[in-house]
């Protein structure tokens, strides 16, 4: 009887390693993604460009100073890399403006919430907006706070 | 015929040999201590305050219908995950605390994902959760264990060496090696041999820093490293070539003694350089210390001290023990 428990115990664990091997050499083969599961393509592809763009968030202060959200502080539990991809994929649906325009006081709320709760000590705003930046990698990213062009994509002032 | 026979024996020696209990149980204690000490001052309720416009499940949430809660229940939840972290990492109620820290944190872990973008910090952490949910990881170095061996009135002894804990600590090696060469057959795939030999590491260790990531590299020494295009394409080299060839240190000791320190310096890299925070895939290299034989030499060379009990078996299985990968 203790023989056969093992058995299907052994069995059970062998259903789980096969699952991990099988789920994972899935992904890889298919060149997909479904977490945990997935092809890891981080960084995957060649960068030969040396101009680039990404999505940034604006404060605006109440004598009209606009400042960029730069840190991940600003804005978490986003951060850097997945609130402009979050953006992103908005602004690449068909109602982009209806997505954005609702997306942006969450976002204005929550930097509120977060200074008020002292977990970043930036100023208050009385706006908040999204631009399209878009730089020309220096070598010694000198560069940083002088994107090479800005576009305008939405704002909220409540 | 013979291969199949040939190849089920090798599996179940990779998987099935003897192992230590203490070794699982300091695995099981390091991983979860470590992995509450990351996440302690992590708050995923922020989460359940964002309008359905942010929400973009991926496969697993879609599939289960699994929602983004209100900030309170996702707050509860964090509560309650946080304290099976803890009595995991102790080895108290050890079994169910474990299953619960996995249950838990595959929805919180998994949570982010759904909000734009799946990062892949955390695929291992999920990973050895669930062995370890699955597993007799509190056997030993637990208080479970202990408060066993109160109740016969006897000294601490942990079981025999049993299989049992030898394949949640290779389930993990099997992850890492198949999370390593995937991200290596990415590169490849995705970009060829460009990926070393153009300058792709360099432009990426520029971009870098202007705050695109999730964490802030830790220097600027990328800066140094992208002005060098040499040392620039050796490290493009290096990182694929440890990447894809990752899963040799399942099968190869040699192979084990370059390739899992290169990974972790590996790691280490990319946060320094280019900021992405890899700390809690870092973690998961405590099941890769054969702490069979650190407790051995410990006991060895501080014979009174040690705890009655402790490696006392394993000590015994030391040598077999070293190494129970086929191939040698």
């Amino acid at each position: 009887m203790a023989c056969c428990t093992v058995d299907v115990r052994r069995a059970f664990v062998n259903l789980i390693l096969v699952g991990l091997i099988a789920g994972s050499v899935y992904d890889i083969v298919t060149d997909q993604e479904h977490w945990p599961f997935s092809q890891y393509p981080m960084f995957s592809g060649a960068w030969k460009s040396r101009a680039f763009t990404w999505l940034r968030l604006f404060g605006v202060t109440a004598d009209g100073r606009e400042f960029p959200l730069e840190d991940n502080r600003f804005v978490a539990p986003f951060d850097q890399s997945r609130l402009p991809k979050s953006l992103r994929r908005m602004l690449e649906t068909p109602d982009r403006e209806a997505r954005i325009k609702a997306a942006l006081p969450d976002l204005f709320t929550r930097y509120e919430h977060l200074r008020q709760n002292a977990a970043h000590d930036g100023p208050p705003i009385v706006a908040l907006r999204l631009y399209e930046l878009e730089w020309t990698i220096d070598p010694n990213a000198a560069n940083v706070e002088r994107p090479d062009q800005r576009r305008f994509v939405g704002e909220v002032r409540p | 015929m013979k291969f199949v026979t040939l190849a089920v024996t090798r599996w179940n020696a990779f998987w099935f040999a003897p192992g230590s209990a203490a070794a699982l149980g300091i695995c099981r204690a390091l991983f979860f201590g470590t992995l509450l000490l990351w996440q302690w001052p992590h708050d995923f309720s922020p989460w359940g305050a964002y309008s359905a416009v942010f929400w973009m499940p991926i496969w697993l949430f879609d599939t289960l219908g699994i929602p983004a809660f209100a900030p309170e229940v996702i707050s509860s939840i964090q509560a309650v995950w946080k304290t099976a972290l803890f009595l995991s990492a102790i080895g108290l109620f050890t079994r169910p605390a474990m299953t619960v820290a996995f249950v838990l944190g595959v929805y919180l872990m998994g949570l982010p994902h759904n909000f734009g973008q799946t990062q892949h910090f955390d695929t291992l952490v999920v990973f050895a959760s669930g062995a370890l949910a699955l597993s007799r990881a509190g056997d030993a170095c637990s208080l479970d264990a202990w408060t066993a061996s109160l109740r016969q009135r006897g000294p601490v002894h942990w079981p025999a060496d049993d299989w049992e804990y030898t394949w949640p600590i290779r389930f993990v090696w099997v992850a890492m090696a198949l999370i390593f060469c995937a991200a290596g057959i990415s590169k490849l795939r995705h970009s060829g041999l460009d990926w070393i030999f153009s300058d792709n590491l360099a432009l990426l260790l520029q971009r870098q820093q202007y705050h695109i990531s999730d964490g802030e590299p830790w220097t600027r020494w990328g800066l140094w490293v992208a002005q060098h295009p040499w040392i620039a394409r050796s490290m493009a080299a290096v990182s694929v070539g440890v990447e894809t060839l990752f899963p040799l240190a399942l099968f190869s000791r040699t192979a084990r003694k370059i390739l899992v320190p290169a990974g972790l310096a590996f790691l280490i890299g990319i946060r320094a350089l280019m900021g992405p925070t890899f700390e809690q895939f870092m973690l998961c290299y405590v099941f890769w210390v054969p702490w069979q034989h650190v407790l051995y030499k410990t006991r060895l060379s501080v014979p009174h001290t040690a705890v009655r009990g402790v490696g006392e078996r394993s000590a015994a299985a030391a040598p077999a023990d070293i190494d129970l990968a086929p191939g040698h």
